[in-house]
């Protein structure tokens, strides 16, 4: 980590801004995980499903997030591509304990993959296996079949357990997605 | 930016040469990381801009340009935020999706930032649809009840706003609504009450009930108490037999300690129908003090009032007269005018010329719109003292002459006009201003006018040829729209002055050499015409076709498609329809409501549409006259009834327009049972059509066809009751509860068939020659004594609704203080058969009594036999 501070500060920049584009089906705990990784006195107590988008700002160490926490009901699964084109990175959430639609999940996923906004951006794909304290959870590695991200080609991506209720997992998987925006972005200024 | 300096310092509008397609292109900054927020702002502020010049956006690019606003949600500046309410609501219509807002002015709307949440309902009300309104129900019921008044207010905005689409939902929320009327916040107190108005507007006892419970409580917000005000005004106008706690609580408001709340209620008073002086005078006399007061806004309040009062109720007024002539110095134009023109309505004979000379002084200053005021107080004083027509008369020639628009030149030809019809002293000296106008007129439509009255009332004059030179100048100089009606008024100069004919025909002639084909054509027409015998010139040039068009043209369409060319087409099937004279306005009700409780009655084309539609109505040919619609029980009852009586020429339909004002039950099986009274019944019931289904809130009819008995009769009384079954049903969802009737009967007040509704009233332009055509057909010469009217006008008017006939040449205007009149009266009887009557009446002036001596003549000897009968 040390290296990336002296490198922001060689190349003078302060904290930098990104959007990322929250998606997955709906009931799969978008909003709560964002509610998670907010700051404690900024969370809201319950967290109703999601109409339309709405957009939420935390920070890790390094970047300050915007993110567009977008609805997973099917009628508005089409509007997530309009948030594409301004995103640095994606945000997939999964309920692993949902097998029954893991293969709708993976439909989305390839049509999110294929999208003209984002088949040329290399920009970092980030999925979120939530809900991995239920009992019938599949595993990281069962998961990652299941939605085919083997067959991912040239981008960076990556799959991380976690739990939105207790915040397990999720620090790691930020660093994960921080760095790698980090990178991307270094390469496109350059 | 040197373009920008320079419109900067012309004092112009920066955004005025806009582009559409570059503000679209901008807003693509929206997307940028980091937000530029100055950049973001004025690409906001330019877009808002287009929209509200009403520039149309594309709907794919609204689409683009609001999924970019909504990545703006990212930033906290507080202008950006207000703006994307802004953005949202302006664009909520040309957008798709607008619905992926939801969630963010949701969080918006129930944060912690109180400047936000207020926007944020009042957008969020903009972008909802029905379906999605039951989730933010609990919200929105927090919001009203908020203690914080803006947040309240919009909440309360937008419900009001939302009944329109979903007022069921809105409904629910009425203890919220009536919480927040009772709020210390005034503009929420007047917002709640709007809303509860709304929400109860369907029920007129709640409205009852609401009206006094507020009026005993005391609202704190004077604009509460001014809506409060109307609605006790509406509930009044609606029902003569309101209560009348109801007045006595606008009576009270007069002494309220907030102006406009007095103001309000004097001019709720002064608006009513049927108030007595008595019931005016408080009024009247705040609307004195008004006059007095410092501020303008209250004097023009005041006066305006006044000089609207003073059309219906001159003698209120007058003791206002010293206050309006203080005012006639006004320095504010508006104030004088109305002052004047008041004074003018209520002032005695002699003032008038004095009044006049000051009002002229001024009258090039004042904006068209006061000058029609001025022109209509000079019309109703005319109307009243006719013999100043030589004080007005010069008065108009020189507003006629002076710049106006259309409107205010339109005024003034109406007056001259109805000068000229009603005051035969001032007929010429009216006319030679009207010729000298048409000399220069710059609109059609007004010399058209100006020349269909020249052919009417010109040949009447001592010196019918002086008129010609102005009428031929027409044909020569104007467009094809006044040459042609220039032919139609030479024509009848023709046709009324027999020494004139040939020289009518010369120029006639010569109208045959036109660049247009309507011209020519009516002057071949008219030429041809004035050659023939007096009886045809009559017929065919001073007495215009009565009957309208869209049944002519009908009638002529089944012509063809019948095919049977041997027999000749017969005018009298035509519906015939007189046009009337002059069209009164009514004033708009203050209140309108979406869904008006009174729809007004249809008109003719309308009705025989409605009518031919049901195929069981279609074979009874062409429909002759409507009435008007009769009630037939209390507008507030249960079930409200309106009866239409439809004559046919063998038969009579009663439509029954029946509504259900009861939430929870749906009739169905609506019957409507008529019994005739009398010992011998004649009528029979033909067919009959009834209401299968009457759910609540709506309008349906049942028909019942009754044939014209063989016997003659055209008379008729039936008692008259409606029969169906009641479905008892959820007032919530409009579902039945069960599937158990009852029946049930609900007696209606009796239904009257008499003569009138057997014949059109027809106004006929020249009814001397027809009287003298029908010399020697069948007539009725009957002379009565009338004991139930005191004047000669009321005496003829009744006459004339028994029979049904109208009055012609104006006959039925008294001159005042006349002891005899005669009135000309005509008619079309059912069939086609033209009906004529001469009443004349006499006063008796010892004891008041009236005699009257009526004459009937028709074509038709049965016709005159039911008609003589019907005066018994």
């Amino acid at each position: 980590m040390g290296f990336f501070t002296t490198l922001t500060q060689w190349l003078g920049m302060g904290k930098k801004q990104v959007n990322i584009c929250v998606v997955g089906l709906d009931n799969s705990g978008k909003t709560t995980i964002l509610n998670q990784l907010k700051s404690p006195e900024t969370r809201v107590s319950t967290v109703v499903p999601t109409v339309g988008l709405t957009v939420t700002n935390f920070s890790s160490p390094f970047i300050n997030f915007n993110a567009f926490d977008m609805s997973g009901q099917s009628k508005y699964r089409n509007l997530w591509e309009s948030y594409y084109s301004s995103s640095e990175g994606v945000m997939f959430v999964v309920d692993s304990a949902d097998r029954l639609r893991m293969s709708v999940a993976r439909d989305e996923l390839w049509l999110l993959l294929d999208h003209k906004d984002l088949a040329n951006r290399k920009i970092p794909l980030l999925v979120l296996a939530n809900k991995m304290d239920e009992k019938d959870a599949l595993s990281s590695a069962e998961i990652s079949t299941s939605l085919g991200l083997d067959l991912i080609r040239g981008r960076p991506w990556h799959i991380a357990c976690t739990c939105a209720l207790t915040g397990a997992g999720l620090t790691a998987a930020l660093e994960w997605l921080s760095t790698n925006i980090k990178t991307y972005l270094d390469e496109h200024a350059s | 930016m040197k373009r920008d300096k320079k419109d900067e310092e012309a004092g112009g509008n920066i955004y005025a040469n806009l582009d559409k397609t570059s503000v679209i292109q901008e807003t693509r900054a929206f997307n940028e990381t980091p937000i530029n927020i100055p950049k973001c702002r004025g690409v906001l502020t330019k877009l808002l801009y287009l929209r509200l010049q009403e520039e149309s956006i594309g709907r794919a690019e609204a689409t683009r340009a609001f999924f970019a606003i909504t990545k703006l949600w990212q930033t906290k500046d507080v202008t950006i935020r207000c703006l994307i309410y802004l953005a949202i609501k302006e664009l909520s219509t040309a957008s798709d999706d607008v619905i992926i807002a939801t969630q963010s002015l949701m969080k918006d709307m129930t944060g912690r930032e109180d400047l936000y949440r207020a926007r944020a309902i009042r957008a969020l009300c903009k972008i909802i649809d029905a379906g999605m309104l039951q989730t933010i129900e609990r919200y929105m019921k927090q919001a009203i009840v908020d203690r914080n008044g803006s947040v309240s207010s919009a909440a309360l905005v937008s419900s009001n706003h939302m009944m329109r689409q979903s007022a069921e939902i809105v409904r629910r929320w009425a203890n919220e609504v009536q919480e927040a009327v009772s709020s210390d916040n005034q503009m929420v107190q007047y917002h709640a009450l709007g809303l509860l108005y709304k929400i109860r507007s369907n029920d007129r006892l709640a409205v009852n009930k609401l009206v006094q419970k507020f009026s005993k409580s005391g609202l704190r917000s004077p604009y509460a108490v001014c809506y409060l005000i109307r609605i006790a005004t509406k509930l009044l106008e609606e029902d003569d037999q309101a209560d009348s706690a109801l007045f006595q609580f606008i009576d009270t408001c007069l002494r309220h300690k907030s102006e406009m709340v007095v103001y309000e209620a004097a001019s709720a008073i002064v608006s009513l129908p049927n108030t007595t002086p008595k019931e005016l005078a408080p009024a009247i006399s705040v609307l004195q003090l008004f006059c007095s007061s410092p501020k303008p806004s209250v004097r023009f309040a005041a006066v305006r009032t006044l000089n609207k009062v003073a059309s219906k109720h001159p003698q209120s007024v007058t003791s206002c007269n010293v206050d309006l002539e203080k005012l006639i110095t006004d320095p504010n134009r508006s104030i004088a005018t109305l002052a004047i023109t008041t004074l003018l309505k209520t002032g005695a004979e002699s003032s008038v010329e004095r009044l006049m000379k000051q009002i002229s002084g001024f009258v090039s200053e004042i904006s068209d719109e006061f000058k029609i005021v001025v022109v209509e107080a000079i019309r109703s004083l005319i109307a009243r003292y006719p013999r100043k027509h030589t004080v007005m008369m010069p008065f108009l020639t020189n507003m006629l002459r002076n710049d106006g628009g259309f409107d205010y030149k339109k005024a003034i030809v109406e007056t001259v006009i109805a000068i000229v019809e009603e005051n035969p002293d001032a007929r010429v000296a009216g006319l030679a201003q009207l010729c000298e106008f048409i000399e220069d007129c710059e609109h059609p439509s007004l010399a058209t006018r100006v020349l269909h009255l020249l052919g009417r009332e010109a040949p009447k004059t001592p010196n019918p040829q002086s008129y010609i030179r102005f009428v031929y100048n027409r044909v020569i100089l104007e467009c094809t729209q006044v040459r042609a009606a220039a032919v139609t008024a030479l024509a009848k100069f023709g046709a009324q002055v027999a020494e004139l004919r040939p020289s009518i025909e010369v120029l006639l002639r010569r109208c045959l050499l036109d660049s247009d084909d309507e011209v020519r054509d009516r002057a071949t027409f008219y030429l041809y015409m004035l050659q023939q015998s007096s009886q045809i010139i009559n017929n065919f040039i001073l007495d215009q076709l009565q009957v309208s068009p869209i049944g002519l043209e009908k009638s002529l369409g089944a012509y063809v498609e019948e095919k049977k060319f041997d027999k000749p087409f017969d005018m009298r099937v035509v519906p015939i329809a007189a046009q009337p004279i002059t069209h009164t306005e009514k004033p708009k009700p203050k209140l309108a409501d979406p869904e008006d409780l009174k729809p007004k009655a249809p008109k003719k084309p309308e009705h025989s549409e409605r009518l031919g539609a049901l195929p069981q109505l279609a074979q009874l040919g062409p429909l002759f006259h409507s009435s008007s619609n009769i009630p037939l029980n209390d507008s507030v009852s249960e079930y409200t009834v309106q009866m239409i009586k439809h004559t046919f020429t063998n038969h009579i339909v009663l439509q029954f327009d029946c509504r259900n004002t009861v939430e929870d039950q749906r009739l169905v099986e609506v019957a409507v049972v008529l019994e005739e009274q009398g010992d011998e019944p004649e009528w029979q019931i033909t067919d009959r059509i009834d209401i299968d289904a009457l759910p609540y809130g709506e309008t349906r009819s049942a028909y019942l066809v009754l044939e014209y008995p063989d016997s003659g009769a055209v008379v008729g009384q039936f008692e008259c009751s409606l029969k169906f079954k009641v479905k008892d049903v959820d007032p919530k969802t409009g579902e039945p509860e069960s599937d158990d009737t009852y029946d049930d009967q609900y007696v209606l007040e009796e239904v009257d068939i008499g003569v009138s509704d057997s014949v059109q009233p027809l106004v006929r332009q020249h009814f001397n020659a027809g009287w003298e055509k029908l010399e020697g057909a069948a007539e009725i010469d009957q002379t009565f004594a009338l004991s139930s009217v005191s004047t000669l006008e009321e005496a003829i008017k009744k006459v004339s609704e028994l029979l049904g006939v109208a009055a012609c040449e104006r006959s039925d205007l008294v001159p005042e203080g006349k002891s005899n009149h005669q009135a000309l009266l005509a008619g079309v009887f059912r069939g086609g058969h033209e009906v004529l009557v001469k009443a004349k009446a006499a006063i008796d002036p010892t004891d008041g009594t009236i005699n009257m001596n009526i004459v009937i003549r028709s074509d038709d000897d049965g016709v005159a036999d039911v008609l003589g009968s019907a005066l018994n």
